[in-house]
């Protein structure tokens, strides 16, 4: 069935269309949050440089987009961890990019190295098999969103965000644990 | 005084100034909230440690470079980002899915994923879009689609695991057709969603592509957004030795659309008015009561589709090359049968689900 699943596994959380209109603040909004966008990113995938690739996604949706520019960030940065949340789902270009990266880098401890790279794996996995929005908001606050930021991205009361944010942390370190491995 | 929630326990640790003083003052003195408090620490500390690991993850953006890369892409680079999407949205069934989806307010998305599934396997090619149907333009020529969940299906551990991880239940198979045995796998189908906003200026675009004019947009309408929600689901896959499966029993969430404002049928209406979309299938369209209904909708060349029912609910039997499938909706839940089997054998294994 790797067939199924591999077809199935083709979303991007990015807009689709020809030639489509830009945003006249585009340049300003995406100054303004592209460093967040990118941070984001990264906490969801670890990477910086497919963090990058994930932004340049997230604000081409955005600037074809009628969001507000008063929710931009809110928007973007929930756009910015499905979006990560997504490529982590699909793997398959991560796992390039890792080997990739692999090769170009000279580690001083390849033992160091290889540890490293499965941790970080476990840690992605553990975050894709978290429920959605609690992945989300998870991220969301450890890339330093306020509660309140937090809670109008996704459209929360200020009060449930702790909650999430609890269960999320919790289910992290459960996931984890479960699959750490047996040496 | 009861004891704050799990949720207040954390904030305090980020923003005691959002808790109220009361809570802060009982979780001061309760042993059992200072319990909780110190694993909430505990779990907060090992979830900023594993996430902050890298550290690369925290360095410094260069927005310059970012804003120069992104500003001058090629557009064949932007294609090949889009490329995945734009082919998924090429079919013409998965394509006049979001048409009706939108315009019905409950469409034909989630057995279009499903059809997709079998296309993928080479089961029901779509070598050609057909006349008709091809002049139907694909959804985002209405406005912006963004996709912020993509259809994902993940394997379970067993029923139970499908069951718990998507919130439905999965029918029994009562006997197995022949030639289909031993234990079938289990997959989770995760929830799958996104935003539509209706541009004007896009459709009027679509429109002049065509040939044709758009009407006037009526007021409000232009720039409403829409999300689109399809799922959760799961499905038993009985395997056989070919990529085709030998059977799959598939329930799902029905699609489902949620509007920020203006009345469905004023989207419904406006885009069935359009000209260029056929009018037979604008006239079925607008036949639709826009609750519950899910138009399938095939290319009479390629599939072959009757109506038949399965429980006293009214089911099209889709036929497509060596695959037979059965679809129909009970209660929000899309449900689907299919297998490389005749339509007897179909029809006998949904009618007999228990």
């Amino acid at each position: 069935m790797n067939v199924v699943q591999e077809n199935v596994l083709v979303g991007r959380g990015v807009a689709v269309g020809s030639d489509p209109p830009v945003r006249a603040d585009l340049e300003q909004v995406f100054r303004a949050a592209y460093p967040r966008v990118v941070a984001v990113a990264a906490r969801v995938l670890g990477s910086r440089d497919e963090a990058e690739d994930v932004a340049q996604e997230v604000f081409l949706a955005f600037g074809r987009s009628t969001v507000p520019a008063g929710e931009a960030t809110g928007w973007l940065s929930v756009a910015a961890a499905h979006t990560a949340l997504n490529h982590l789902r699909s793997g398959r270009r991560r796992t390039a990019r890792e080997e990739n990266a692999t090769g170009e880098t000279v580690a001083p401890d390849i033992a160091d190295a290889v540890v490293t790279r499965d941790e970080r794996r476990r840690v992605r996995e553990a975050l894709a098999r978290l429920p959605r929005r609690q992945a989300v908001a998870l991220v969301l606050r450890h890339s330093g969103l306020s509660y309140a930021e937090v809670a109008a991205a996704l459209d929360l009361s200020p009060g449930s965000v702790g909650t999430i944010v609890r269960r999320a942390e919790s289910a992290l370190r459960k996931e984890l644990n479960r699959h750490a491995p047996s040496d | 005084m009861r004891h704050p929630t799990d949720g207040t326990l954390r904030r305090l640790l980020d923003e005691p100034d959002g808790v109220a003083d009361a809570d802060r003052d009982h979780i001061a003195h309760c042993p059992a909230c200072q319990e909780g408090l110190n694993v909430a620490r505990d779990d907060a500390a090992f979830a900023a440690t594993v996430l902050h690991a890298d550290a690369e993850v925290d360095a410094e953006a260069d927005v310059d470079q970012a804003w120069t890369r992104f500003s001058t892409r090629a557009p064949a680079g932007r294609a090949t980002v889009l490329s995945r999407w734009r082919s998924r949205l090429r079919s013409p069934v998965v394509a006049i899915a979001g048409a009706a989806v939108l315009v019905t307010g409950a469409g034909a998305a989630a057995a279009a994923d499903w059809l997709q599934i079998f296309q993928a396997e080479r089961v029901a090619p779509v070598t050609a879009p057909q006349a008709e149907l091809a002049k139907i333009p694909e959804l985002d020529e209405f406005g912006d689609l963004v996709i912020t969940d993509e259809i994902s299906v993940r394997r379970a551990q067993g029923v139970a695991a499908a069951q718990e991880a998507s919130g439905l239940t999965l029918p029994a198979v009562a006997e197995l057709p022949r030639g289909v045995g031993g234990e079938p796998s289990y997959f989770v189908v995760a929830k799958a969603g996104g935003t539509f906003t209706f541009r004007a200026d896009t459709t009027a675009r679509t429109a002049a592509k065509a040939g044709a004019t758009a009407p006037p947009v009526p007021p409000g309408l232009d720039g409403s957004r829409f999300r689109l929600s399809a799922g959760p689901g799961l499905a038993a896959v009985w395997a056989s030795d070919h990529e085709i499966p030998a059977l799959v029993v598939a329930r799902i969430t029905a699609p489902s659309v949620y509007s920020a404002g203006v009345p469905f049928t004023t989207v419904r209406d406006y885009l069935t008015s359009l000209t260029f979309i056929p009018d037979d299938v604008a006239a079925q369209l607008r036949g639709f009561s826009g609750e519950g209904t899910l138009p399938l909708f095939s290319a009479v060349e390629e599939k072959q589709t009757s109506v038949t029912d399965v429980g006293g609910h009214p089911a099209t039997l889709v036929q497509s090359g060596s695959m037979v499938g059965v679809v129909w909706v009970a209660d929000g839940v899309v449900n689907a049968v299919a297998g490389s089997l005749t339509a007897d054998e179909v029809l006998s294994v949904a009618r007999e689900l228990r």
